[in-house]
């Protein structure tokens, strides 16, 4: 086999020749040993270093004969298979594998590498010795970061804003829709248009404005008629100045009692003189004494209720006589159906709201024992319950029946009228049809005079006599408050730990029913006071108050332009 | 003494950052905002823009540290600062938010500052103890001068050794091509040289002998080069040899030590760094999630 072992030879900078020589044999042995092919003087090749064996065309061996291997094409290698360009470094000294060429079956050019070559191959072999040379980087992650986060995290959820649907396109993608701005669960009741941001942030960079409230809560009662108070002048009065959504799905109600203190301290001079409600700021330390409605009529007996302030020795004429001393006696009453050991339950009974008491009914309460019979012969008939007119009909039409039909066995009525008749009598005379109408009508009379003067209506009513030329009874109207504190809300459930006469102090002993036994404010404050309570119930005003209490202004009137006029009676307490 | 980054000014910033604290946790137990205390009360939007001002400051230490001609305090002072403020800014940040946390922007936001003030703290531990430990491990010499040394024994290891044998003279050429220093980030970090390797297999090599009494099987791998001397030593030395042999051992001994120390300076070095390619890119992260946060509070206000 024959080699090309071609040098070159540098002269000067530019200019290069070769000198050829030829080699022959199979294997192409390297190193600094003086019997080698390609004789390299430099330390850093062994005696017998490497070498090269031609395999076939264009196709060679390199084989390392030491340890330390040899370099082929930039690695260290023990042994490889390469093909023509192959390139083999060692020491100053680089081999470069031609293809064959001419007659030669196989070739090599030896180049010395120069000194500054060296020098670069060394340092370009050099691993990196500080963290800024490795792949590692400060810059590149930075602007990744950077706009990663601001285009995710800010602009294409601020894209929902500007672009319909893409919202709710994002909502089912893995990518952040505006849900990634949320700050915190919605209320419960607003659940169902959460993902919406825009059904209550309608314009951006611009707090909730209260028409995205009242799109929905239409029918909100307004808290004062703005014809009378500009309320934004007087506070904050924003919607959501008071309700802040994403605190969670425990509710947006504020129970803060600062939110009405900070308009209702001082009121009278915020407004100017237009509110004359006192002002209030703390229910334990800064709250007037309870305004109790009481019952009242006026000259046409409409029921009237008049409000006060609330003193031990107010009255509350309900037009009742009623003495609950006596009936709550301890040892018992004596009623038809034995002795009955009464109670308040007995008469008091809450209603369906459990809130409030029922009215006391006089068919289920008192009628055991009061029965309103007017007939010694006729004990079961009892005249109802009912209009004086319903009464006085009832006894009409009894003796009516009687006198025509006979058999009444009152020794003091006429004989057409004691005398019973019999099936197939002859039909009563003209003249007997008046005698016994008339004794009817006189009878009808009597027990009406008994029954409103004696034992029945009088127990309870106040019973006046007909006026000079009519035949109607007078009986005084009944009626307690039913709600004596109408502004504030009060619920009895709440307070089932309690006895009856916990509040209601006098009742046990009260011989009187015009005792008034609803309890001010001090009873109240034993127990509750305002939100800084020590010891106590801490209290808040929307505890017993509602702000939303216009009754006849709802929201949507409110904020638009028609103003309702209040009643004299929601200007002052 | 020499002022830490701790101890600058008498520590006046970590008196600064401890008022800071102070007075915002006061506000904070006195502040109540009738609910849950969160960003949007007067107290959350006070605290909001304090921490927000303090992190674009502390983002402006990166610009501060590069302007050398800067009249505005020594760097040294406003590292010091940005330690302690950066420090107080975990609590500032967290009553800003009243410790309400959700898979949103703003807890995003939180979690970046954490990490990039978290990754600050390492930072500070490598500043006050791996100065000293590089400085003691150089021994008053450069890394250049270190590497330069084991360039010269590498050259003197050579010509002594091919005056001994050419198979000594084979074993230190491949120690040559065998030493390299650094590497990847793994490997900077890790120190590893590969003498350390080279000591165990020396001492496994030497055990396996002792128990076969053989000649070794022929190994290509590397920490072969003392053992092949050792082996070389107990076989056919002649004396002047073998005092060539223990000259060449010292020699690459000594080259050994040496590229040890280049080593775990380079760790040393590259420890002192590796956190700073987590907290800058946060940091500039964290920019964005401010940037982001602030905006989409105010966008649906």
């Amino acid at each position: 086999m024959r080699w090309l072992i071609r040098r070159v030879l540098k002269k000067g900078k530019s200019s290069i020749s070769y000198e050829d020589d030829i080699h022959f044999g199979d294997i192409l042995t390297i190193g600094r040993a003086a019997d080698q092919a390609i004789f390299l003087p430099d330390l850093r090749a062994a005696l017998n270093h490497a070498s090269i064996t031609a395999i076939g065309r264009d196709k060679y061996r390199i084989e390392s004969l030491i340890v330390a291997g040899i370099r082929v094409n930039g690695e260290i290698t023990y042994a490889a298979t390469v093909g023509a360009g192959a390139i083999i470094e060692l020491g100053s000294t680089r081999l470069t594998l031609l293809d064959a060429r001419g007659d030669f079956d196989a070739a090599v050019e030896v180049a010395s590498i120069d000194k500054s070559e060296q020098a670069e191959i060394v340092s370009s072999r050099k691993k990196p010795t500080s963290l800024s040379q490795t792949w590692i980087s400060k810059r590149w992650p930075s602007w990744l970061g950077f706009i990663l986060v601001l285009a995710f995290g800010l602009l294409l959820p601020a894209a929902t804003h500007v672009v319909p649907g893409l919202n709710t396109i994002l909502h089912y993608s893995p990518f952040p829709s505006t849900a990634f701005w949320n700050p915190g669960e919605i209320d419960s009741a607003h659940q169902f248009f959460a993902k919406d941001c825009t059904r209550c942030h309608q314009q951006a960079f611009l707090m909730v404005r209260d028409k995205a409230c009242t799109s929905c809560h239409v029918k909100t009662k307004a808290h004062a008629d703005p014809a009378l108070f500009n309320i934004p002048e007087l506070g904050d009065a924003r919607c959501g100045s008071c309700h802040q959504d994403h605190n969670g799905k425990r509710g947006m109600v504020s129970t803060d009692q600062r939110l009405c203190a900070s308009c209702h301290a001082d009121l009278k001079d915020r407004s100017k003189g237009a509110s004359q409600l006192v002002d209030i700021s703390d229910f334990g330390t800064a709250h007037p004494q309870f305004h109790v409605s009481l019952p009242g009529w006026d000259a046409r007996d409409e029921f009237t209720p008049k409000s006060m302030p609330w003193s031990n020795a107010l009255k509350e004429n309900s037009g009742l006589k009623f003495n609950h001393l006596k009936h709550l006696d301890r040892d018992g009453l004596k009623t038809p159906d034995g002795l009955k050991i009464l109670t308040c339950a007995s008469c008091h009974q809450p209603d369906v709201s459990a809130a409030a008491m029922k009215p006391i009914a006089f068919e289920t309460m008192c009628h055991d024992c009061h029965t309103l019979g007017f007939d010694t012969l006729a004990p079961e008939r009892e005249v109802p319950h009912a209009k004086v007119e319903a009464v006085t009909y009832t006894l009409d039409e009894f003796y009516a029946k009687r006198a025509l039909e006979g058999g009444y066995a009152d020794a003091r009525a006429p004989t057409i009228v004691q005398e019973r008749r019999r099936p197939g009598s002859p039909p009563l005379s003209r003249q007997e049809q008046v005698e016994a109408l008339a004794w009817a009508r006189d009878r009808a009379r009597e027990a009406t005079r008994t029954l409103f003067t004696g034992k029945a209506c009088v127990t309870c009513h106040t019973v006046n006599p007909p006026p000079a030329g009519e035949n109607v009874w007078r009986v005084a109207p009944v009626r307690v408050s039913g709600i004596w504190y109408a502004k504030a809300r009060f619920n009895h459930a709440k307070h089932q730990t309690q006895a009856c006469v916990d509040c209601h102090e006098g009742a046990q002993k009260s011989e009187a029913s015009n005792d008034l036994l609803i309890p001010g404010i001090d009873n109240c404050r034993e127990c509750h006071a305002g939100a800084h309570a020590k010891g106590k119930v801490a209290s808040t005003c929307i505890a017993c108050h509602d702000y939303h209490r216009l009754p006849q202004l709802t929201l949507d009137k409110a904020t638009g332009s028609t103003a309702v006029e209040a009643p004299p009676g929601e200007k002052t307490r | 003494m020499h002022d830490s980054i701790l101890t600058y000014a008498k520590s006046r910033y970590l008196w600064i950052a401890l008022g800071l604290c102070v007075v915002s946790i006061a506000l904070y137990i006195w502040h109540d905002p009738g609910i849950a205390p969160n960003g949007g009360t007067w107290l959350g939007y006070t605290l909001g823009t304090v921490a927000a001002l303090l992190i674009v400051w502390l983002l402006l230490f990166g610009i501060r540290k590069r302007s050398y001609s800067t009249t505005m305090g020594s760097t040294l002072g406003w590292l010091s600062a940005h330690v302690y403020l950066g420090t107080a800014l975990i609590l500032i940040a967290l009553l800003h938010c009243g410790f309400q946390f959700g898979w949103n922007l703003h807890t995003l936001t939180l979690v970046l500052m954490l990490i990039v003030i978290f990754s600050g703290f390492f930072g500070v531990y490598t500043y006050l103890r791996y100065p000293t430990l590089m400085t003691r491990n150089r021994e008053s010499a450069t890394r250049d001068a270190m590497l330069d040394e084991i360039a010269e024994i590498d050259q003197n290891a050579l010509s002594l050794a091919d005056g001994i044998a050419p198979e000594i003279h084979a074993v230190v050429l491949r120690s040559i091509e065998n030493t390299r220093l650094g590497g990847g980030v793994w490997t900077q970090l890790r120190a590893r040289d590969g003498s350390d390797i080279a000591i165990a297999r020396i001492k496994v090599a030497i055990e396996q002998r002792e128990t076969q009494l053989g000649a070794p099987p022929p190994s290509m791998q590397a920490g072969q080069t003392i053992l092949a001397m050792v082996d070389f030593l107990a076989g056919h030395a002649d004396d002047k040899q073998s005092d060539a042999m223990r000259k060449l051992i010292d020699m690459l001994s000594r080259k050994r030590s040496l590229a040890t120390r280049v080593a775990r300076d380079i760790q040393y070095q590259a420890i002192m760094e590796i956190w700073l390619y987590i907290h800058v890119p946060l940091s500039v992260t964290l920019l964005a999630a401010l940037t982001g946060h602030i905006i989409s509070v105010f966008f649906y206000w």
